[in-house]
């Protein structure tokens, strides 16, 4: 136990430097499009071939051939490694949520999702927040991790609550299938005033692969109307975080981000 | 060098057993160093059969036996009252299928909510938009009731206190202490197994990734198992020997988040806070050899995505060496710290007899004395790289659980670091499987929670007609509930961390 103990207090200071910094180069990260023009008008569909999600479209109208949905997308890594000509890459930034749902859409031209504006700023230094999981544990473990020392999201106001009734956010991972509509109302229905709802996670977006079924998991928006959508399958605790920055209009949420 | 690993051998034997001779025939079949992987049903054109896998744990093997119902039956006599481990599988057939089992002591609803239509048997029938539609009258659940003198019920869930899944606990109690507990899941009942039967090939292995996304490296495995069984082909030892990798480093870092849990249910942060930053090390390695944290989209049936160049893996494995002096000397924080010790001793006690009777998988299994690990009874090859055992202790309780969850954790660190060092990338082209008719795949894999079990069964035409998914947890909530009887309520969450199961892969 003592060396255990002395171990534990010679540790480094643990927690990360940069704030919402890229991920490590060996993740594969989310698509984004690049400028470099796409050749679906010679017949090229790799990338939409083998997108399992639906989350590519191809059309040979004007110039704007590729759309991209992160809200879909599950991280497979297919697309930016087959495009032959870049137009779609890797990216690695954790800056990824957004306001608008239509924002995750990305069409050529449109490389990462646009900074909102008019903010909220009600929650600028404080943000108490209620997670609500409905059927995707890899997103309720990154969210945890917000919390550990690596992440250390508490630094920036937020705290978690297990009660509805003190938060301030409501936080969702999963696809929200139809028995969890319910509770998930009435969590949303026990806080007060203002409160703001999250989806965390491309199958809080869109449902992801469950959607359409008989047990309508067709994301977080069927069932409530979110403030903030995050992508990422599962997203990066640095994602999940910048989320939360963003709803509390916390200046690090903007800073970097690329203008619309 | 061992044989091939029996799980792979394919055909996987299907042998017909008449139903009513089926309960006579799984009790003889289980004396006799079989266990049951799972138990469920299957259309077909004359009727519904019933399905159930033994695993042979004595000498590694698995078969599928099928028993066909008569064309218009809607029931069968119950297997649970001779075979307890069916309990759980019947209800959920009942659910999914609409088939009864006659004399089944408790049967209510396991996944299907009072929320769904009547009449909604998912996996029986194709579900209809006009179906959704029609009136809901099914029974409200009944909770089973505890009665005497100042007993009372405590509801809890399905939204949790903490950042955990959903699910709704019913506990009994007397004063502080719980009586009875009911766990009533199926809240994240998403379908997973009708989406696996109607999408293409290839979206399945992303289907089953998310069953229980935690555990997305062993599902993976798991499928890409069932899938070269059923086509009766093999991925290269390399990429055998990086998938083992993965699900090590899997069962390492959940372990290790796990542990990190049990310090914070027991009020020890500074603990919590050294296991939490050790799991962020392994998910970081994770990252480098697979580009993702829960290594989702590398593992595939016949090949593996991205393999990592030799340079990567050594370097990996030498980063997982590291890792692990780091846990040897974080582990005492939470295993030589005596106010821990006290919370978690003689708690949540699950004994052995009980934990046999209802099967119990994984760690829980071998901290009641349970000695099965798939990765021992069926002897991959990329497991002999090194000595290496499974700890079996005999409490039962909360600290059992917790060493045995702590030892393999470590031993997982080594094993992965071993077999990375030995990975030499090949390239082994994603071929369109042909699938062949009437035939089952079976995948099996000591993952972090036990053993997971994937089958695949396909129709006359080739088509896959079933996929089930046996998650571990499946086998291991009842005991959750009989090891929280007699346990102070405020003790609870910590108890169910030390099982740590998951609501997702049960409730799919
Ligand atoms: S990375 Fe996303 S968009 Fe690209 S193929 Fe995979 S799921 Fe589709
Ligand atoms: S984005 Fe790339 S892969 Fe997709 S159609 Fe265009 S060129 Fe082909």
């Amino acid at each position: 136990m003592l060396p255990a103990l002395l171990n534990y207090l010679r540790g480094a200071r643990q927690t990360r430097g940069p704030v919402l910094p890229d991920l490590m180069d060996v993740n594969r990260g989310l698509p984004t499009l690049t400028s470099s023009p796409c050749i679906h008008n010679e017949g090229c569909t790799t990338c939409a071939d083998g997108c399992v999600s639906d989350a590519i479209s191809l059309s040979t109208e004007d110039t704007a051939m590729v759309t991209l949905d992160l809200g879909k997308c599950l991280a497979c890594g297919h697309c930016t490694h087959a495009c032959p000509t870049g137009t779609i890459a890797a990216s690695r930034i954790t800056r990824t949520a957004v306001r608008q749902r239509s924002n995750l859409v990305l069409t050529a031209g449109v490389t990462s999702p646009p900074a909102a504006t008019n903010m909220r700023e009600m929650f600028r230094n404080s943000l108490v927040v209620r997670y609500v999981s409905t059927g995707d544990n890899a997103t309720d473990m990154e969210v945890n991790a917000c919390m550990n020392p690596l992440f250390d999201a508490s630094r920036f106001g937020i705290q978690f609550t297990a009660s509805p009734r003190f938060a301030d956010a409501l936080l969702i991972g999963g696809p929200v299938p139809l028995a969890m509509h319910e509770p998930l109302r009435a969590t949303f229905e026990a806080m007060a005033h203002p409160r703001l709802v999250i989806a965390a996670g491309m199958q809080a977006v869109s449902g992801g692969l469950f959607t359409g079924g008989y047990t309508k998991a067709d994301g977080v928006g069927k069932v409530l109307q979110p403030d903030i959508w995050i992508p990422g399958n599962p997203p990066h605790p640095w994602m999940i975080i910048h989320g939360l920055l963003l709803a509390m209009g916390h200046p690090l949420a903007f800073a970097n981000q690329l203008d619309p | 060098m061992s044989d091939q690993p029996s799980a792979l051998i394919s055909p996987i034997p299907l042998e017909n057993v008449p139903i009513l001779q089926l309960r006579a025939r799984l009790k003889t079949e289980l004396s006799d160093g079989n266990r049951l992987g799972l138990l469920t049903a299957m259309s077909s054109p004359n009727g519904s059969q019933i399905i159930s896998l033994l695993v042979q744990t004595l000498s590694g093997g698995v078969r599928v036996l099928i028993s066909q119902l008569p064309h218009d039956a809607a029931s069968y006599a119950s297997l649970t009252p001779d075979i307890p481990q069916a309990h759980w599988f019947e209800r959920e057939i009942n659910d999914m299928w609409g088939i009864r089992p006659l004399g089944h002591p408790r049967l209510k609803s396991l996944v299907i909510h009072d929320t769904y239509p009547d009449n909604l048997f998912p996996l029986a029938q194709q579900v209809s938009p006009a179906l959704m539609r029609k009136r809901n009258n099914r029974a409200a659940y009944r909770f089973s009731v505890v009665q005497g003198n100042g007993v009372y019920e405590v509801p809890v869930g399905p939204v949790h206190a903490g950042i955990i899944e959903p699910g709704h606990f019913r506990f009994s109690c007397l004063g502080e202490v719980i009586e009875n507990l009911e766990i009533r899941l199926g809240y994240v009942h998403r379908g997973v197994e009708e989406r696996l039967t109607n999408c293409d090939w290839k979206a399945m292995r992303h289907v089953v990734e998310a069953a229980s996304s935690d555990t997305a490296a062993a599902n993976a495995v798991a499928h890409a198992q069932a899938i070269e069984s059923l086509a009766g082909v093999q991925a290269p030892p390399d990429i055998q020997r990086l998938r083992s990798a993965c699900v090590e480093i899997e069962r390492a870092a959940c372990h290790i988040g796990d542990l990190g849990g049990i310090c914070n249910d027991l009020g020890f942060g500074a603990g919590s806070a050294a296991f939490a930053v050790l799991r962020g090390t392994v998910l970081g390695i994770a990252e480098m050899i697979t580009g993702s944290r829960f290594m989702t989209g590398v593992i595939v049936p016949l090949s593996h995505r991205n393999m990592p160049a030799k340079p990567l893996c050594t370097a990996a494995a030498n980063r997982l060496h590291e890792c692990r002096k780091q846990l040897q000397s974080t582990i005492p924080l939470l295993l030589q710290n005596s106010s821990a010790i006290e919370r978690m001793e003689g708690m949540g006690v699950m004994k052995h007899s009980l934990a046999q009777d209802f099967g119990l998988v994984g760690p829980a299994g071998r901290a009641s004395g349970i000695d099965y690990d798939v990765r021992k009874v069926f002897r991959l090859p990329e497991y002999d790289c090194m000595e290496w055992q499974t700890p079996n202790l005999y409490d039962g309780d909360v600290l059992a659980r917790a060493k045995v969850r702590a030892t393999e954790a470590t031993t997982a660190l080594d094993l992965a670091s071993v077999m990375l060092a030995s990975v030499t990338p090949v390239s082994a082209p994603e071929s369109v499987v042909e699938l062949p008719a009437d035939s089952a795949g079976v995948g099996i894999v000591e993952a972090w929670r036990g053993e997971l079990i994937h089958l695949i069964l396909t129709n006359s035409d080739g088509v896959v007609a079933r996929y089930k998914i046996k998650d571990p947890s499946f086998n291991n909530w009842t005991a959750l509930a009989v090891a929280a009887r007699g346990n102070l309520l405020s003790d609870f969450p910590l108890c169910n961390k030390s099982f740590g199961l998951s609501y997702s892969g049960t409730d799919l």
